[in-house]
């Protein structure tokens, strides 16, 4: 093999934006070796400049016409571009958030920001990626990462509890997605590339064979302790309880980003066979999170806690847009996943913000707080009041494009569900503007009473103020004018080949069913 | 033209958000009353543009906005949405105006009123299904912060039942519009591109029992009122001008236009049920109304027995019926705000709304006499009385419906006579009688009187010179009932409405 030939078989060039951001890595790490801990001032500054230039690179492979990469390993196509961009940018505004706050818990910065790119890279690679050993890599890189993540705040002995828990399961569900991935290899005569897998298994005419859907089950299993979908969520409470705050700002939207990469692409790729069957468990997922993650937030006391059972919910309505399966069901997945990472973050900011000030995470201490922090508490106001789905803010627009791509997709019954959880979601959002806006001056909590005069020029302040203030604009006027984010989103889904062939088949394989069933009746 | 409407209260609250905070609270209400007075004389100028005798869409305003989503900036005015803008616009100013000039937090609050004023504009001028549903949803976080910050004693669960009841209400209507639109193929939800012609009649039924439903709760129909009683009383007495006259109008509003103008035929099929339903309304408010000890309470429920007539009068559906709903809603809008601004007056001055507690308001010098006159008079509109504007809407409510549900007719016949029952008892118990010895109110100032003259002149006005009131609306309720089919007439006595 000549070496031309073989420059265009790994075509490096599409994975520019992770090289940015290894190489920012690599600096961080040596910078903060070099100089110790007075390096820790501006290294912040300079991880954010490598997600920029990552952010900036992403931009121009926009519309790659030679998107494989690494003989089939990577695939920059436009949907992995949308995905390694909302990836980035909740590490962008992660580390944003997280330079005051771990300075304040007494611990390394840059090891920290080491780690998180290295998560932030995994993620990245997993949105690309195409090939079974490929996917584990990554999959595994970002939940190594997360694990560390989540202890890294060592003196808090709920942070090590977190972190023990989150190990544990993680590392079961990788297994278990570890055990269907060589399923899948076995079954398709030794493939590891996910369309020779697929042509694989077509070929071995062995369709829906119990094979092929345990091998779909274990998958499903693996990807949905990513996104923490209903019966695989029990990290997520404890995780975002005891984890650092930033951490979890980025596991509640560029992890669960990743883990809806990877399940567009392994599922629409692998397994078109069985499209019936994974639509019908994501139904029951979707169907599970949002009643289980809305109704259960509703009692929660503690503001990460109840942000954990949302984010949980959160995901049940993206998961509608995956089971519709159509253009605009993936469109609406990425559109509400772009809104929800501007809202979700400028929340988590202000939860940052509050906990800094008064080292309190209980939603009961937020009460009077619009006297004393009027940004903190638009801020949040406005973040959770977009989660639930109030108009016109980012939130609303996105709710009804994945209600309207639903209903569109005939998913009666899941669209009526989605509304009616919405619905039970305003509650208890508003629980938390009630407390921070309509209660009295004299109902104000003790913390509040003591809150601290609001000073931004504190080291590590500033980017915080930066981050809630870009994020806070971005879910207010993101609903309004979203039409650049809908182009982005329905471009995303038109220009990627391997959806387009998926949502043919699929409409193929429904319109043969509904023949069936007209011939039935 | 319209978008004024809409936009000026909207920048408005924007603006007086970012007010400096240490203006005093009557700074505030000058420039928020000034907003608002000049939306209702822009509101004047295009009442003046319309043209009457055109039933179609007028001052259209088309800007595309999100194809995706078949969202488009599309507003109009017809003569079913042109009363209501000016009743939004004008009750807004009377609500705003009627505040007490030493509010708390007044920025927040006035910027919220304006904010509903503009969302409830932009609701009725809505050409877009999905337009109207996006700022009826708007409405839902300033009331509730309006009601659970600057209400009563339950204010807090007043609030949130408000919010959980109306938030249902939003999730219904939504699935009736992704419904509708995707039912009948229509790539936008622009209102005039909809045609449920091609649908069966079961879907068309159940598509508009979504919209009496999620209307329903808003109007409110009797079993989904349970909110309304709690919300009027606990909101202060210019949230509840807002609450009781222009918010409930938007639920019938929308029963008009989404329910007899998107299916016309399901329509005559459910009328005789809307009929019965009405009058289950009128009955019930007026009963419930009876047993009231608080004057607030007495009013809320009497609002509910008004809102079902204009389901009675919607569900008749003939051209005189439909006149008769479109001023009803206007009356009662007038009047609901007189009674609840008179109330605000009486709670503030006297301390009580307690129908027991309250005595001879009407003595001339230590009293509150043209409160009191004021309030005897709006008692009076309310129950039907010839001369103001509740009896002329009444009665074309009921001439219109008599040919085609004559019982259903009679029965809320009776219960305007309930309704003169319990203001009689609420008039005797306030205003008549003897004052307590000890009773030195404070005095009502001129600037206080002012809404309540300006609302009751209107009411004479309206009453004796009632052209003015149906004359906007009578072309495009004419059109509207053209489209239903006929509902099992009785007998029908013709008897034209004028010349």
């Amino acid at each position: 093999m000549d070496f031309a030939n073989l420059a265009s078989q790994l075509n490096a060039g599409t994975i520019l934006p992770e090289g940015i951001v290894i190489v920012t890595l690599m600096v961080v790490l040596i910078v903060d070796l070099i100089l110790g801990r007075t390096s820790a001032r501006w290294i912040g500054y300079l991880a954010i400049a490598g997600l920029l230039a990552a952010i900036a690179a992403l931009y121009f492979q926009w519309d790659n016409i030679n998107p494989v990469a690494f003989s089939g390993g990577f695939n920059g196509d436009d949907l992995s571009i949308v995905f390694r961009g909302i990836i980035a940018l909740s590490a962008l505004v992660t580390i944003l958030m997280s330079i005051r706050y771990v300075e304040q818990s007494g611990t390394a910065l840059a090891e920290f920001i080491a780690i998180l790119l290295t998560a932030t890279l995994g993620g990245m690679f997993l949105s690309g990626a195409s090939e079974l050993v490929m996917i584990f890599i990554s999959l595994e890189s970002l939940s190594i990462s997360s694990y560390l993540l989540t202890g890294y705040t060592k003196r808090d002995p709920r942070s090590n509890e977190a972190a023990l828990k989150y190990l544990l399961i993680g590392a079961s569900s990788t297994a278990v997605f570890l055990y269907g991935v060589s399923l899948l290899y076995g079954l398709s005569g030794g493939e590891t590339e996910l369309n020779a897998i697929a042509s694989g298994i077509a070929a071995a005419n062995i369709s829906q064979s119990l094979g092929l859907v345990i091998a779909l089950v274990f998958v499903i299993a693996g990807i949905g302790f990513k996104i923490s979908a209903a019966p695989f969520h029990q990290w997520t409470p404890d995780v975002y309880e005891g984890a650092p705050t930033p951490v979890i700002a980025f596991l509640s939207v560029g992890s669960k980003a990743a883990g809806f990469a990877l399940a567009i692409r392994l599922l629409t790729t692998v397994f078109p066979l069985v499209v019936d069957e994974w639509h019908f468990v994501f139904i029951a997922l979707a169907v599970l999170s949002m009643i289980l993650g809305n109704v259960v937030a509703l009692a929660q006391t503690s503001m990460k806690r109840m942000l954990a059972y949302s984010s949980i919910a959160q995901a049940g309505f993206v998961m509608i847009g995956l089971i519709a399966g159509t253009e605009a069901g993936y469109a609406s997945m990425i559109f509400y996943l772009l809104v929800y990472l501007f809202m979700n973050l400028c929340g988590f900011t202000c939860v940052i913000l509050f906990s800094l000030r008064t080292g309190t995470d209980q939603i009961a201490e937020y009460s009077g707080l619009y006297q004393k922090d009027p940004l903190l508490t638009l801020g949040l106001s406005i973040s959770l009041l977009s989660l639930g789905g109030i108009p016109p803010l980012a939130g609303f627009f996105g709710k009804i494009y994945l209600f309207w791509a639903g209903w569109q997709a005939g998913l009666y019954w899941l669209v009526l569900l989605g509304l009616v959880t919405s619905v039970v979601s305003i509650y208890y959002y508003i629980r938390v503007v009630k407390m921070m806006v309509v209660k009295e001056p004299h109902e104000m909590s003790d913390v509040v009473k003591n809150y601290p005069e609001v000073r931004w020029n504190l080291p590590g302040y500033r980017p915080l103020q930066v981050g809630l203030i870009v994020t806070l604009i971005a879910t207010s006027i993101a609903g309004i004018l979203s039409n650049p984010l809908f182009t982005l989103a329905n471009n995303s889904v038109i220009n990627t080949p391997m959806l387009q062939s998926a949502i043919v088949t699929n409409t193929r394989v429904s319109a043969v069913t509904e023949i069936k069933q007209v011939e039935g009746l | 033209m319209l978008s004024v409407l809409i936009w000026l209260p909207i920048f408005g609250a924007a603006l007086i958000i970012l007010l400096p905070s240490r203006l005093p609270a009557n700074r505030i209400r000058l420039a928020a009353v000034s907003i608002a007075g000049i939306t209702f004389l822009w509101n004047l100028l295009i009442l003046f543009k319309f043209d009457v005798v055109n039933p179609g869409v007028q001052f259209a305003e088309y800007l595309p906005w999100n194809e995706t989503l078949g969202l488009g900036y599309q507003l109009g005015a017809d003569g079913l949405s042109m009363p209501m803008l000016a009743l939004n616009s004008l009750l807004t100013t009377i609500a705003i105006y009627s505040s007490s000039r030493e509010t708390e937090r007044p920025r927040l609050f006035y910027s919220m009123m304006l904010l509903i004023s503009g969302g409830v504009a932009g609701a009725f001028a809505a050409q877009n299904l999905l337009l109207f549903f996006l700022f009826y949803e708007l409405e839902l976080i300033p009331f509730y912060l309006l009601i659970s910050i600057w209400g009563g004693e339950k204010r807090a669960y007043a609030g949130m039942k408000f919010l959980i009841y109306t938030a249902v209400s939003g999730a219904l209507i939504l699935a009736t519009f992704l419904g509708t639109v995707w039912l009948t193929g229509a790539s936008s939800f622009a209102y005039d591109s909809l045609s449920t012609q091609t649908l069966s009649t079961t879907l068309q039924i159940i598509l508009l029992a979504g919209v009496v439903l999620g209307f329903g709760i808003k109007i409110p129909l009797v079993p989904f009122h349970t909110w309304l009683p709690d919300a009027y009383v606990e909101a202060s007495a210019p949230v509840a001008i807002i609450l009781g006259g222009v918010l409930a109008k938007l639920g019938t509003y929308g029963l008009l236009r989404f329910g007899i103008g998107m299916f016309p035929q399901a329509w005559s099929i459910f009328a005789p049920t809307m009929a019965i339903w009405g009058t289950v309304c009128v009955l019930y408010g007026s009963m419930a109304a009876i047993a009231q000890t608080d004057i607030k309470r007495m009013v809320a429920f009497s609002s509910i027995a008004h809102m079902g007539y204009v389901i009675l009068a919607s569900a008749a559906a003939t051209p005189l019926a439909l006149v008769g709903a479109v001023s009803q809603m206007v009356s009662h809008g007038l009047i609901l705000a007189l009674l609840f601004h008179l109330v605000g007056v009486v709670e503030d001055k006297v301390g009580t709304r307690e129908l027991d507690k309250l005595n001879g308001l009407m003595s001339p010098v230590r009293g509150l006499p043209l409160t009191s006159a004021m309030l005897v008079l709006g008692g009076m509109a309310s129950a039907g009385i010839p001369g103001m504007t509740g009896f002329i809407s009444e009665f074309i409510v009921f001439q219109g419906s008599y040919s085609v549900f004559p019982l259903a007719t009679l029965l809320c016949v009776v219960g305007t006579g309930l309704t003169a029952v319990y203001f009689v008892i609420l008039l005797n118990r306030t205003c008549f009688g003897k004052l307590d010895n000890l009773a030195y109110y404070p005095k009502v100032e001129w600037h206080e009187k002012m809404p309540g003259i300006v609302l009751t002149a209107l009411i004479i006005i309206l009453g004796v010179q009632p052209t003015w009131l149906v004359r906007w609306s009578e072309p495009t309720t004419t059109a509207m009932v053209a489209a239903v089919p006929t509902i099992e007439r009785v007998v029908t006595p013709k008897i034209a409405l004028k010349e």
